[in-house]
């Protein structure tokens, strides 16, 4: 029977060509995987915690897995060190930390194409489970309206209120780059565009995000828990109307 | 042309062509067929034939009723508190706290009528309460009155508390542009450390009415 290996944030590329080479199924673990509730890691983890985090020890709950990679390095958090450490206790499987120190970039072309927000942001997250570089031919690069900056949200919905050609920056881009723990690539912004900068709510992200936020000259911070409110979408539909930035509305693809 | 703020306790209508100033209505009292124009606030999707969200029905309205470049306008309603900043005439941050700072001008309404007080004649307190929001800040006004404070004492120190979060949720800014209902309240008022300019109870109306003009000159 095929091995299922979990991952958890973006573990070395030559871990994951390792797992390619073993053909086991890969499952990423940071996002939702199974139809059950949040609170049932309460167990485990505090409430007040992120929820990226907290869907990963759901996943675990309810998934048979073989082994689970865990990055803990400077390419994720402290969290996630702290999230190793209760997985080996609630778990019998091999938990293995990693420290993703990856520098050699494979391009970002997703984040620069145009694309709808919340599909770059599938096709990118799909992508952490596999060792190929982006084909930038087939995503050419577009001219920017907005900026999203960050990590993936727990909430997908919030990427329907960006217009399509919305690049992508922060942690999101190191993602696509296979950089997670490229400090200076996750730094950049664009103050040519009116951005978003977000973080998960109780991330230690959201230091950065708010910092940067400030500095750009046109920037909203906004972090977000398990699901975006109503306030937090409508802070970001003003925003764009307000900075005069055209979003075609549309249904979620 | 219809225009509604809908607030989650009172709802502001103004019928443009009526020459009449807008109306002032309990929002539970509008009936379920009621439909505007043009809409903002509380439901307002369901109950016009077009909205648009309230940070940007205050933001247009900033626009109008005041003339500086840079200021930062504080609107606290019966629910929550929603503010805008510009600098240069252009919106550089906004917040809307649904949350942490949930039921302020509903809670300061009910404690009116439960202690049967006149805000107009409360002192405003040298200290307050340190609370994040309404509902969290009602264990301190019945702590202090079991204390010994008086039921007024009590509820002015929560009432500051109250103002002194929306302050420091609004970036602490030496001058705060307020809109709401409690733009009427003194204590409320008088308790921010800050130079307040009331802007009244209309200005989400206001910032429909500019929409509608904007949209008007453009046809």
């Amino acid at each position: 029977m095929k091995e299922k290996v979990g991952i958890v944030g973006i573990p070395p590329l030559e871990i994951i060509k390792e797992l390619h080479r073993k053909k086991v199924e890969i499952i990423d673990l940071d996002e939702p995987q199974v139809q059950a509730s949040l609170e049932l890691t309460a167990a485990h983890l505090p409430r007040v915690y992120c929820a990226i985090l907290r869907t990963v020890i759901l996943n675990a709950m309810h998934i048979e897995l073989d082994r689970i990679y865990i990055d803990v390095g400077p390419g994720k958090c402290d969290c996630a060190l702290h999230v190793s450490i209760i997985l080996k206790d609630m778990l019998s499987i091999p938990i293995i930390p990693t420290r993703n120190q990856d520098m050699e970039g494979l391009g970002f072309p997703l984040c620069r194409t145009r694309m709808p927000l919340l599909d770059k942001m599938l096709t990118i997250t799909k992508n952490v489970r596999s060792i190929n570089r982006d084909e930038g031919k087939k995503y050419p690069s577009c001219p920017p309206t907005a900026g999203f900056w960050g990590v993936p949200p727990r909430d997908f919905n919030l990427l329907t209120l960006f217009p399509d050609t919305t690049h992508i920056y922060g942690w999101t881009r190191c993602m696509e780059n296979k950089t997670p723990s490229d400090l200076s690539l996750e730094s950049q912004i664009n103050p040519g565009v009116p951005t978003v900068f977000f973080a998960q709510s109780f991330c230690a992200k959201t230091a950065l995000a708010r910092h940067l936020a400030d500095r750009h000259p046109r920037g909203l911070y906004l972090d977000c828990d398990v699901a975006a409110g109503s306030s937090a979408r409508a802070k970001i539909e003003a925003f764009f109307e307000l900075s005069g930035t055209p979003v075609l509305r549309k249904e979620k693809s | 042309m219809l225009l509604a703020d809908f607030g989650t306790s009172y709802s502001k209508i103004l019928q443009t062509d009526s020459g009449k100033d807008p109306a002032i209505v309990a929002t539970r009292d509008i009936g379920p067929d009621f439909c505007a124009d043009l809409a903002t606030g509380h439901n307002a999707a369901r109950r016009s034939a077009r909205s648009i969200n309230e940070l940007t029905a205050l933001a247009r309205g900033g626009e109008i009723l005041i003339e500086e470049d840079d200021f930062v306008l504080l609107d606290c309603g019966s629910r929550d508190i929603k503010f805008i900043r510009y600098h240069q005439g252009q919106v550089v941050d906004m917040g809307w706290n649904a949350e942490c700072g949930a039921s302020m001008g509903f809670t300061i309404e009910m404690l009116a009528t439960y202690y049967k007080l006149d805000y107009s004649e409360i002192a405003i307190p040298k200290t307050g309460f340190s609370i994040t929001c309404g509902v969290l800040g009602m264990s301190h006004i019945f702590d202090a009155v079991i204390s010994g404070a008086s039921e007024a004492e009590a509820v002015a120190k929560f009432v500051r508390g109250i103002a002194r979060n929306a302050y420091r949720f609004a970036g602490s800014p030496d001058r705060l542009y307020l809109s709401g209902g409690l733009c009427d309240n003194p204590l409320f008022t008088g308790s921010f450390p800050c130079n307040i300019v009331p802007l009244g109870r209309f200005v989400l109306l206001k910032g429909l009415l500019a929409t509608l003009e904007s949209e008007q000159n453009k046809e």
